[in-house]
C-alpha cells in the first residue's frame, strides 16, 4: 500500500502546498528555537545563541528546496510557474498574442480540415470486403446485356463478374410516392461486393432471368425511413415502379453501393427475347479478383474478352470495344480522380501553414530582443541557458495549442465549405465528416507548430549575447544582427505569398475564360424540374393528359414567360445519343454514320431556354403525333452533314423517332459541356418523340426568381398526379455553376489563401519595419535636431523596409513560374506561366509591402528629437 | 566546537533516522540530538538536509507526521515510525551488519 501514501502525499504536494510550506516554515522556526534554548541553556548571550543555532542548521532556503524537492514533484510545479508565466506574457500583449494565435490557427485549421478530407475520402473503405480486389471493367461506350452474358465466365483471374446499372423508381407507400434510387444489377453483384445481408437474403440464381418473381432488396435507409426499421418487412409485397416486389432481404447499415444515395437494389431480367438485350448498352461491368490474380492475368483476361466480342461483333470504328481493354480499382471508377485537386489544395495549405509559422516566429524574434534585457536579468539571478530555452517553448507551445484549439474550431467551420470545392460526388460528402483522428492530429500539429516557431528565439537566446544586452544601453545601431534573420524570414514569407497570390490570379483568369464562353442559352430565371411517372402504374394515355396539363400549368404560373420539356438537362446530363442515316448520302453509311445527340423537346423549350433559331423555324405546336415528322438541328450538325447547302428540307433516319425532314437550325446549345465543341445534336418534336414516356425534365422561365417557381411546380405535381414524382429541382443557373463549379470553388479557395497571404506578408514587413524604427528613434532623433527632412527619412526607411520584400517577390516569381505548372490541369484559356496572372501577384505584394512600411516610416519622420534623445 | 560533519555515510541518515523513531515518536530537533547522544556525539547531524530525509520518509510511507504539543506546551511536527517503517528499519539494519562486517574483515579488524 505504499504507493497509495506515495501519491495521496504527493497530491497534497500539489494541491495543498501553501499549507505544507506553512508546516515547513513551522518546523524550522521550531527547530532554531530549540537550538538556541539549548545553547542558552549552557549559558551563551542569547543573541550568541541565535546566531550560532542558526550556523548550525545552515541556509535555511537550500534546505527549504532539499525539502520540498523530496516531495517529489518538482518537475510538475515547475512546468505549472512555466505555463503561468507564458500566460502572463501572452496576457500581457493582447495584440501580438491574438494576431499570432489567429495566424496560426488559419494555418492548423485549413490543414486539417483538408486531412479529414483526404481521410474520409482516400483512406476511408469502401462499404465492402477487400475493396482493391474489385474491379470496374472499361465503359467507354456502355455494355450490353448479350455482351456481358458473353464474356462473364471469360476470365480466370476474377471470381465473378456482375452487371448493373442506376434507375430511378417510384415507391408507392401510404404516404404517397417517392423517387427511390434504385439499382437493377445481375445476380452476381453480391459475390462480387462480398455483403450479405442483414436480414433475409440477396438474389437467387436465375432471378435476373425472365419469368423469376420480382424481388427487391432494400437498403438500410430506405428500410428505416419508410417502413419503420420493421423486421418482418421480409417477405412483404411492396408496390416498386408499379409493380407489386416482394421484399426479400435488408442491406447491413453503413453498406451502400455505388454510392450513399442508393437504396434499393433489383435484379435485371437478361432475356434474349427482348430487343434491348442485344442492342442497348446501358450497363456497368463489376468483377472481383481471384486472391493473388497477376497484373499478366488480368491482362490476358482482357486480350481473351476482346477476342470473344470481336468474333461476335462488327464493331463500329467510333465505338469498338475491343480497342483499348482495361479495369479500373473500383473506387476511382466511383470517386474519380480527386487527387490532383487535394494534392493542390493541399500544397496551398501546407504553404500557408508554413507562412503562419515564419510570420509568427519572425514576431516572436522581435519580442524576444526585446525582452533581451529580462532574460539577462533572469540569467544573472542564475536561470541556467536551459531554463531559459524551456520557457521560451513553453510559451511557444501554450501559443501552439491555444491556436490549436482555434483551428480545430475553424476546421469544423470550414469544413463544408472545402468539401464542396472538391470535385465529388454528392453522394459522398455525406460521409465525409470532421473525426476525432483529424481532431487529434490538430492537436499534433500545434505542439509541432508551437516548438517549431519556438527555434530562432532559442537559437538567438543559446548563442547568448544577454549580458551583454543588459549592461549596454540601447544603442543607435540598427541592431543588424537581430534584424538579418527577421529580414531572412520577411523575403520567405512575401516569396510564399507571391506564388499563392499567382495561383489565385490563375483561376481568377480561368473562370473570366469559362464565363466567356457561349453556351447558346440564358439560364437567367430558368428553373429546371425533373418529373416521372411510372410506367406500368399509368396508361399512355394518363400520362401525355398529365403532362400536357402540367405544362399548360406551368406556362400559367405567375411570371411565367414560357415552359417546356425535354429529355436531358442542357448542360449536366450527357448521353442519349445514337447513330443518324442521312438521305442521299451513301458516303456517310457503314461505319462513316454520324453520331447525333437525340433531344426531344416541347415548342416553349427554346424559348424557355433563350435558344436562337438561325434557319428556318423551332417546333411548333402544330407538330404533334401524326403530323409529319420534323426535327431541327444544331450548326454543327448542319455544317458537318451539309457543309454550305441549305439543311432546310433535307431528310434523314435516326433509331429514336424514324425518319425526319429538317425544318430549322438553331445556335449551337450546350447540351452536355460548356468546354470543347459542340456535338452533333438532333431537336425532336416532344409530342412526336417522347410523349406518353414517364419521364421529362420541365423547364420554366420566368421574370422573377428561378427558385420561386420549385414549390408551385411540386404542388402542381402533386395535384395533378399523385403517383408521379418530382426529382432533381435546380435553376439552370445552378446547372451551369456546377460545370464552373470546380476552378470556381478552387479559385475561392486559393482566393482565400492568398488573401491571408497578403496579410501574412503585409503583417511580416509592418513588424520587421516598425521594429527597427522603434530601435532606431535615437539615431532618427538626432537626424532630425540635425535638420534633416521628415520626408528624406520617411524614404531611408521604405526603401529599406522595401528591400526584404522586393528579393522575395523576385524569388517568388521565378517559384510560381516553375509551380504553376501544376495548376495546369486546372486551367481553361490561360497558360501556367501567364504574365498577367504573375505581374498581378508581384505588384500586390509590392503594394502591400510599401502599405506596411509606411506607418512606421511615418512614424518615424515625425519623431521629436527631444523626446527621442532623452528616451533611453 | 565541533563542526558539523556533512559527508555521513549516503543512505545511513535515513537508517539512523528509523532507528531513533523505533524508540519513541520524536520531532525533527529532538531527532538530530538522539542521534548525538547516542552516539557520543560522533555523528554530528546536518540539521537542515534532515528535513529532507524526513519529508522523503514520509512521502515513501515509511514514517507519518503530526503536529503535537511539546511538554514546554508548544507545537512541534512529530515523526512516528509506521509498520513499513518497522520492516525497512530491519532491512535496512541487516544490510548495513552484512556490510560492516564485510569492510571490518578487509581492514583487518573483524
Amino acid at each position: 500500500m505504499r504507493w497509495v501514501s506515495d501519491i495521496l502525499f504527493r497530491l497534497r504536494a500539489i494541491f495543498a502546498r501553501s499549507a505544507m510550506e506553512r508546516d515547513l516554515e513551522d518546523e524550522f522556526a521550531f527547530h532554531l528555537e530549540r537550538e538556541t534554548e539549548k545553547h542558552i541553556a549552557r549559558g551563551m548571550d542569547p543573541d550568541e545563541a541565535v546566531r550560532l543555532a542558526r550556523i548550525g542548521f545552515g541556509g535555511e532556503e537550500r534546505f527549504k528546496e532539499g525539502a520540498r524537492e523530496s516531495w517529489g514533484v518538482t518537475a510538475l510545479t515547475d512546468l505549472g510557474s512555466d505555463l503561468r508565466f507564458a500566460a502572463r506574457q501572452l496576457l500581457k500583449n493582447p495584440a501580438f498574442s491574438s494576431l499570432a494565435a489567429l495566424t496560426l490557427a488559419l494555418g492548423i485549421g485549413g490543414t486539417v480540415a483538408l486531412f479529414s478530407v483526404v481521410n474520409g475520402l482516400m483512406l476511408r473503405p469502401l462499404p465492402f470486403p477487400e475493396e482493391d480486389r474489385v474491379m470496374s471493367f472499361w465503359m467507354d461506350y456502355n455494355w450490353r446485356g448479350e455482351e456481358f452474358d458473353l464474356v462473364k465466365d471469360v476470365p480466370e483471374s476474377f471470381e465473378s463478374i456482375a452487371a448493373y446499372s442506376s434507375l430511378g423508381y417510384t415507391l408507392r407507400t401510404e404516404a404517397g410516392s417517392t423517387l427511390v434510387r434504385t439499382l437493377v444489377a445481375s445476380v452476381e453483384l453480391w459475390d462480387v461486393l462480398g455483403v450479405a445481408p442483414s436480414l433475409g437474403r440477396t438474389f437467387l440464381p436465375g432471378e435476373d432471368r425472365p419469368g423469376a418473381e420480382e424481388v427487391v432488396v432494400l437498403g438500410h435507409g430506405i428500410w428505416q425511413r419508410e417502413f419503420g426499421g420493421d423486421p418482418d418487412v421480409v417477405g412483404r409485397r411492396i408496390r416498386f415502379d408499379g409493380v407489386p416486389h416482394t421484399v426479400v432481404g435488408v442491406m447491413p447499415e453503413g453498406f451502400y453501393f455505388p454510392t450513399p444515395e442508393w437504396d434499393a437494389y433489383v435484379p435485371l431480367d437478361l432475356d434474349p427475347a427482348d430487343g434491348a438485350y442485344a442492342n442497348n448498352g446501358w450497363l456497368v461491368l463489376l468483377g472481383r479478383l481471384r486472391p493473388g490474380a497477376s497484373e499478366a492475368g488480368i491482362d490476358r483476361d482482357l486480350s481473351a474478352i476482346a477476342a470473344v466480342l470481336d468474333e461476335r461483333y462488327d464493331y463500329s470504328t467510333r465505338w469498338d470495344k475491343t480497342r483499348d481493354p482495361y479495369v479500373i480499382p473500383v473506387r476511382e471508377y466511383l470517386l474519380g480522380d480527386v487527387r490532383p485537386a487535394i494534392l493542390l489544395l493541399f500544397a496551398t495549405v501546407g504553404l500557408l501553414l508554413l507562412m503562419s509559422c515564419v510570420n509568427v516566429t519572425a514576431l516572436i524574434l522581435t519580442k524576444t530582443v526585446d525582452r533581451t534585457r529580462e532574460m539577462s536579468v533572469r540569467a544573472a539571478l542564475g536561470a541556467g541557458r536551459a531554463r531559459l530555452a524551456r520557457q521560451v517553448l513553453t510559451e511557444s507551445i501554450l501559443l501552439g495549442l491555444v491556436s490549436g484549439v482555434l483551428g480545430m474550431a475553424l476546421a469544423t467551420g470550414l469544413f463544408d465549405v472545402l468539401v464542396a470545392s472538391l470535385p465529388i460526388d454528392p453522394a459522398f460528402r455525406t460521409s465525409l465528416g470532421v473525426d476525432w483522428i483529424t481532431l487529434l492530429s490538430a492537436l499534433v500539429l500545434a505542439v509541432v507548430a508551437g516548438s517549431a516557431i519556438a527555434l530562432a528565439p532559442i537559437r538567438n537566446l543559446l548563442r547568448g549575447e544577454l549580458s551583454e544586452g543588459a549592461l549596454t544601453r540601447r544603442s543607435g545601431g540598427n541592431g543588424l544582427h537581430a534584424g538579418r534573420m527577421q529580414r531572412a524570414l520577411v523575403v520567405a514569407e512575401v516569396l510564399l505569398a507571391v506564388v499563392l497570390v499567382t495561383g489565385a490570379a490563375l483561376l481568377v483568369r480561368t473562370v473570366e475564360q469559362l464565363r466567356a464562353l457561349d453556351p447558346g442559352l440564358d439560364p437567367e430565371g430558368v428553373m429546371t424540374v425533373g418529373v416521372v411517372v411510372s410506367e406500368d402504374e399509368t396508361t399512355e394515355a394518363e400520362r401525355r393528359v398529365f403532362f400536357q396539363r402540367l405544362l399548360e400549368r406551368t406556362e400559367a404560373l405567375p411570371g411565367v414567360t414560357a415552359a417546356g420539356y425535354i429529355n436531358r438537362l442542357p448542360l449536366r446530363d450527357g448521353g442519349y445519343q445514337g447513330s443518324v442515316t442521312i438521305e442521299g448520302r451513301p458516303d456517310l453509311e457503314g461505319v462513316n454514320r454520324p453520331n447525333a445527340m437525340y433531344r426531344p423537346v416541347s415548342p416553349g423549350t427554346f424559348e424557355a431556354l433563350g435558344v436562337e433559331v438561325r434557319q428556318g423555324r423551332g417546333i411548333e405546336p402544330t407538330d404533334i403525333a401524326g403530323s409529319p415528322l420534323v426535327a431541327v438541328v444544331n450548326e454543327t450538325f448542319a455544317r458537318t452533314v451539309w457543309g454550305d447547302e441549305n439543311p432546310i428540307g433535307r431528310r434523314y433516319t435516326t433509331g429514336f423517332v424514324g425518319t425526319v425532314e429538317v425544318v430549322g437550325v438553331v445556335a449551337d446549345v450546350a447540351v452536355a459541356d460548356l468546354v470543347g465543341a459542340q456535338p452533333m445534336t438532333g431537336f425532336y418534336a416532344w409530342d412526336q418523340a417522347q410523349a406518353g414516356t414517364g419521364s421529362g425534365i420541365l423547364l420554366a422561365k420566368t421574370t422573377g426568381l428561378a427558385t420561386s417557381l420549385a414549390a408551385p411546380i411540386r404542388a402542381l405535381v402533386a395535384e395533378l398526379e399523385p403517383r408521379a414524382a418530382v426529382g432533381g429541382v435546380q435553376t439552370m443557373e445552378e446547372a451551369m455553376e456546377g460545370e464552373m463549379a470546380e476552378p470556381l470553388r478552387l479559385r475561392f479557395f486559393l482566393g482565400l489563401f492568398s488573401a491571408l497571404g497578403l496579410v501574412l506578408g503585409t503583417v511580416g514587413v509592418y513588424g520587421v519595419v516598425s521594429y527597427s524604427v522603434h530601435r532606431r528613434r535615437t539615431e532618427f532623433g538626432i537626424r532630425m535636431a540635425l535638420g534633416a527632412e521628415p520626408g528624406t527619412l520617411l524614404g531611408t526607411v521604405i526603401r529599406q523596409g522595401m528591400v526584404p520584400v522586393v528579393l522575395g517577390v523576385v524569388g517568388g516569381a521565378a517559384v510560381a513560374l516553375l509551380a504553376s505548372r501544376t495548376l495546369s490541369g486546372f486551367l481553361f484559356g490561360v497558360e501556367p506561366t501567364d504574365p498577367l496572372s504573375l505581374a498581378s501577384a508581384a505588384g500586390s505584394l509590392l503594394a502591400a509591402g510599401v502599405a506596411a512600411a509606411l506607418l512606421p516610416a511615418w512614424r518615424a519622420s515625425t519623431t521629436d528629437p527631444a523626446v527621442a534623445l532623452r528616451s533611453d | 566546537m565541533p563542526k558539523p560533519q556533512d559527508d555521513m555515510i549516503r543512505g545511513t541518515l535515513d537508517m539512523l533516522i528509523l532507528r531513533v523513531l523505533s524508540l519513541e515518536p520524536m520531532h525533527g530537533w529532538g531527532i538530530s540530538e538522539r542521534i548525538q547522544q547516542m552516539s557520543d556525539a560522533a555523528l554530528q547531524v546536518n540539521q537542515g538536509s534532515l528535513y529532507a530525509s524526513l519529508h522523503r520518509l514520509t512521502r515513501q510511507g515509511w514514517v507519518k507526521s503530526e503536529w503535537r504539543v511539546t511538554q514546554n506546551n508548544r507545537r512541534a511536527r512529530y515523526y512516528i515510525l509506521t509498520r513499513a517503517g518497522e520492516r525497512q528499519l530491519g532491512v535496512e539494519s541487516d544490510q548495513w551488519a552484512k556490510l560492516s562486517d564485510a569492510v571490518d574483515r578487509v581492514m583487518g579488524l573483524a
